[in-house]
């Protein structure tokens, strides 16, 4: 033991201070890098030796540059996001069908419904008049035209349900290849004895990423690989370096079926049910058609009943059997297909219940009276038109209010989930920066070791001369 | 807790969001002065008004309709106020020849003036409103009445309107049961006032037949249960238009509290809006200002 080794204790500090300093620049210039997670230099003293007769560490050496990584708040944050992904999708798609069926501020099928009624009892005042006749088809028409939109503006959120799928599988898959790739990597480097751990960081916000889109649960395994399988089947996504893909079975146009390959597996259809996959899913096949079936059932329920007494009753010529809608088969389709019927003009119009009285009323009484009436088949009791689609109304704004409620829950618990990420795992400017001065300093000190040293060594080298 | 700056500019932004969403709700009902303007802001209230929306349109249609059968009967009313001051001038005409007359001028006289009157008495069972005869039940093709015969050419159907949820009143009275006699349910007499008023004519003679006076007063008397007859009816149609009257002032009743409910739902209250709006403004500037004091801090500033 000599001078020589305050010389090498310095020249040592000199190197991990340097290291220090480049792992907290590292950190300060990843303040912003969303999922990067801080790291630290673990420092400690080396061997002990006794050649001066005491116990003394010969300085001081970096035993790690380790991450600040909590495995359980990732796995809560990865289902957490699962939920927000399926409730943002399913409130926002609900948000854009809503101002269709906004009866509060618009004029929609509701009113036209009572527009038509109304006209036949103005007519009741005045069976033959041909003003009244004319305002009645143009009442149709307009209640016609609205059906014809709803159903419209119902299907197209269908198709477009099912277009982005496409792009929705794409953008798993090509999420799930990487996963995969940086598994790969993380793999070799881990062999290698290397730090993988920006590696991490970078699978780790891509396993989020994916969380968001479908449900997933992870396995972490001790060569540093996180296994991902598929929460809603079961089957495996991502095993070590290999990866599945999900793809789309085409041959219905308009109901693509979803189906997945798991790694090293064979295709088979999946169900998804979580995540934005499964919300775009339970729109498609289940919510909007559900929209879809009740006007539906509203536009059969009209054409039915008002063709069942138009058809009994007379013209001012005496002629009987004329429908007035387009009568329609299944409920399915019947608000697309809700039309004036062929034949049916101003002079066909039944307002009469004789043939041989064009100035009868009873027909067309009995036609306006439908208003009133529980016809629509909503269960037991069923309603009238008007009722049915006030509840059909206050559904939607319901459905709408209640999404709208769950997502601001969901990004509150995420919220939540992401600052306790934040405050294990985020970088700190100031400690960042505290840290810097306590290295500088420490270099310094480790300078100042060397040039102590190198005085002393001059002092004795003096006392030789 | 550890706190990071990302950790506050986050929360910042969050926070700021919020306040910015509350603000940007309020200023929305203040400017619509409406608490609901889609069905999710309310889904209860919304079903409520879209319910209230479509009885309001219900109870207009019926006012209209109230209205259009008041205007009818008030047409009705009138034609039968004619047809009784025929009748009694026809009452007057024939107590003057009660004992019939010698002279053939007076008989002819008389004669003339009672075929003039039954031409008048025809012309106004023909009254029409609109396109429609209202004596000729649903038949409105032709005529009820003409000058040749006593035939009623039109039918006895009574129309009725609907001028409440599923109340109607019938809205005409049928030359049949009116003139004729006929009809039952309503039934106002048996009297064939056409026929009373022939038998008249032919009874007072002309300026060739003498005068038959056992028929005179035969017919005279007629005409005096002809003119209840015509009372009755008169009667049948001023209660019906009382009944149209009450209705329309229960519409109205309705309509009112109906739009009061509406009111009460639908628009906001301004004042508690405004102090809301104004603490949220507060709350919204502090928080502002906070952030940006806030954020501006760090260790660089004094190294």
């Amino acid at each position: 033991m000599g001078i020589s080794t305050t010389l090498q204790i310095g020249a040592n500090g000199l190197n991990i201070y340097r290291v220090a300093s480049e792992v907290t620049s590292e950190n300060i210039a990843n303040v912003n890098t969303p999922g990067y997670s801080r790291q630290r230099v673990l420092f400690e003293s080396t061997s002990i030796s006794s050649s001066t007769g005491f116990p003394l560490v010969s300085g001081a050496q970096i035993a790690s540059v380790d991450r600040y990584y909590d495995s359980l708040l990732q796995q809560q944050l990865v289902t957490a996001q699962t939920t927000q992904g399926y409730d943002t999708t399913k409130s926002t798609v609900l948000q854009q069908i809503e101002p269709s069926f906004n009866e509060v501020a618009n004029d929609g099928i509701g009113a036209a419904v009572s527009n038509f009624f109304n006209a036949w009892q103005d007519m009741t005042l005045n069976p033959a008049g041909s003003t009244e006749r004319q305002v009645v088809m143009t009442r149709a028409q307009i209640l016609t035209d609205n059906f014809n939109f709803a159903s419209k503006n119902l299907n197209d959120s269908v198709v477009i349900q099912n277009a982005s799928l496409v792009p929705m599988t794409d953008s798993i898959n090509s999420t799930l290849k990487n996963i995969a790739q940086l598994n790969g990597q993380i793999q070799t480097t881990t062999l290698l004895k290397g730090n993988a751990n920006e590696m991490l960081d970078q699978r780790d916000q891509l396993i989020r990423d994916l969380s968001q889109k479908i449900g997933i649960t992870t396995t972490e395994n001790s060569d540093g690989t996180t296994d991902v399988n598929y929460a809603d089947s079961g089957a495996a996504l991502v095993s070590g370096s290999k990866s599945g893909a999900f793809s789309l079975d085409q041959t219905n146009p308009n109901s693509f079926v979803v189906q997945l390959t798991p790694p090293g597996g064979a295709l088979a259809n999946v169900t998804p049910l979580t995540g934005q996959l499964g919300a775009t899913m339970a729109l498609r096949d289940t919510i909007i058609p559900d929209y879809l079936n009740q006007i539906d059932t509203l536009a059969k329920s009209i054409t039915d009943s008002v063709n069942n007494l138009h058809s009994t009753g007379f013209s001012p010529t005496g002629g009987t059997g004329q429908n007035f809608f387009t009568p329609s088969g299944a409920v399915a389709g019947s608000a697309a297909g809700f039309s004036i019927a062929a034949g049916l003009t101003v002079g066909t119009i039944a307002a009469s219940g004789n043939a041989l009285l064009s100035g009868d009323n009873s027909n067309a009484l009995a036609i306006a009276k439908l208003t009133n009436a529980n016809t629509v088949p909503s269960g037991s009791p069923s309603a009238t038109f008007s009722s049915y689609y006030s509840s059909f109304v206050s559904k939607i704004g319901l459905d709408v209010q209640s999404s709208k409620a769950t997502v601001t829950q969901d990004e509150a618990f995420t919220r939540q989930l992401q600052t306790l990420r934040e405050s294990n795992s985020g970088v700190s400017l100031d400690e960042e920066l505290t840290n810097l001065l306590k290295y500088q300093r420490s270099y310094q000190a480790s300078a100042k070791l060397i040039t102590t040293a190198t005085d002393m060594m001059d002092t004795v080298l003096g006392m030789i001369r | 807790m550890r706190i990071t700056q990302n950790m506050s500019s986050d929360s910042s932004v969050y926070n700021l969001q919020q306040g910015r969403a509350r603000l940007d709700r309020l200023q929305n009902l203040t400017a619509s002065g409406q608490n609901v303007s889609t069905p999710s802001d309310d889904p209860i209230s919304a079903h409520l008004l879209v319910d209230l929306g479509d009885k309001v349109r219900a109870i207009n249609q019926y006012s209209s309709n109230t209205a259009k059968a008041t205007s009818w009967m008030q047409f009705t009313s009138t034609a039968l106020q004619g047809m009784s001051d025929i009748i009694g001038q026809a009452k007057k005409l024939a107590g003057t020849i009660n004992s019939g007359s010698d002279d053939p001028n007076i008989r002819q006289s008389a004669h003339d003036q009672l075929v003039n009157l039954k031409k008048q008495l025809v012309d106004m069972a023909n009254t029409q409103y609109g396109d429609q005869y209202i004596f000729g039940g649903a038949n409105n093709s032709s005529p009820p009445f003409n000058n040749t015969d006593n035939n009623y050419a039109g039918d006895g159907t009574q129309l009725s309107v609907e001028i409440g949820q599923n109340t109607t009143q019938t809205m005409n009275i049928t030359g049949n049961r009116l003139l004729k006699g006929g009809g039952t349910n309503p039934n106002y007499g048996s009297i064939d006032i056409l026929k009373t008023f022939d038998d008249m004519i032919a009874a007072v003679g002309d300026s060739t037949t003498s005068s038959n006076v056992p028929a005179i007063n035969q017919a005279a008397s007629d005409l005096y249960d002809g003119s209840k007859q015509l009372n009755t009816a008169v009667s049948d149609v001023l209660s019906r238009m009382t009944r149209l009257d009450n209705i329309s002032k229960f519409n109205a009743n309705s309509k009112d509290t109906m739009l009061s409910i509406a009111s009460n739902v639908q628009n906001v209250d301004y004042a508690k809006l405004g102090v809301e709006l104004s603490q949220q403004k507060l709350a919204f500037e502090a928080s502002l200002s906070a952030t940006a004091k806030v954020s501006q801090l760090s260790l660089l500033n004094y190294m």
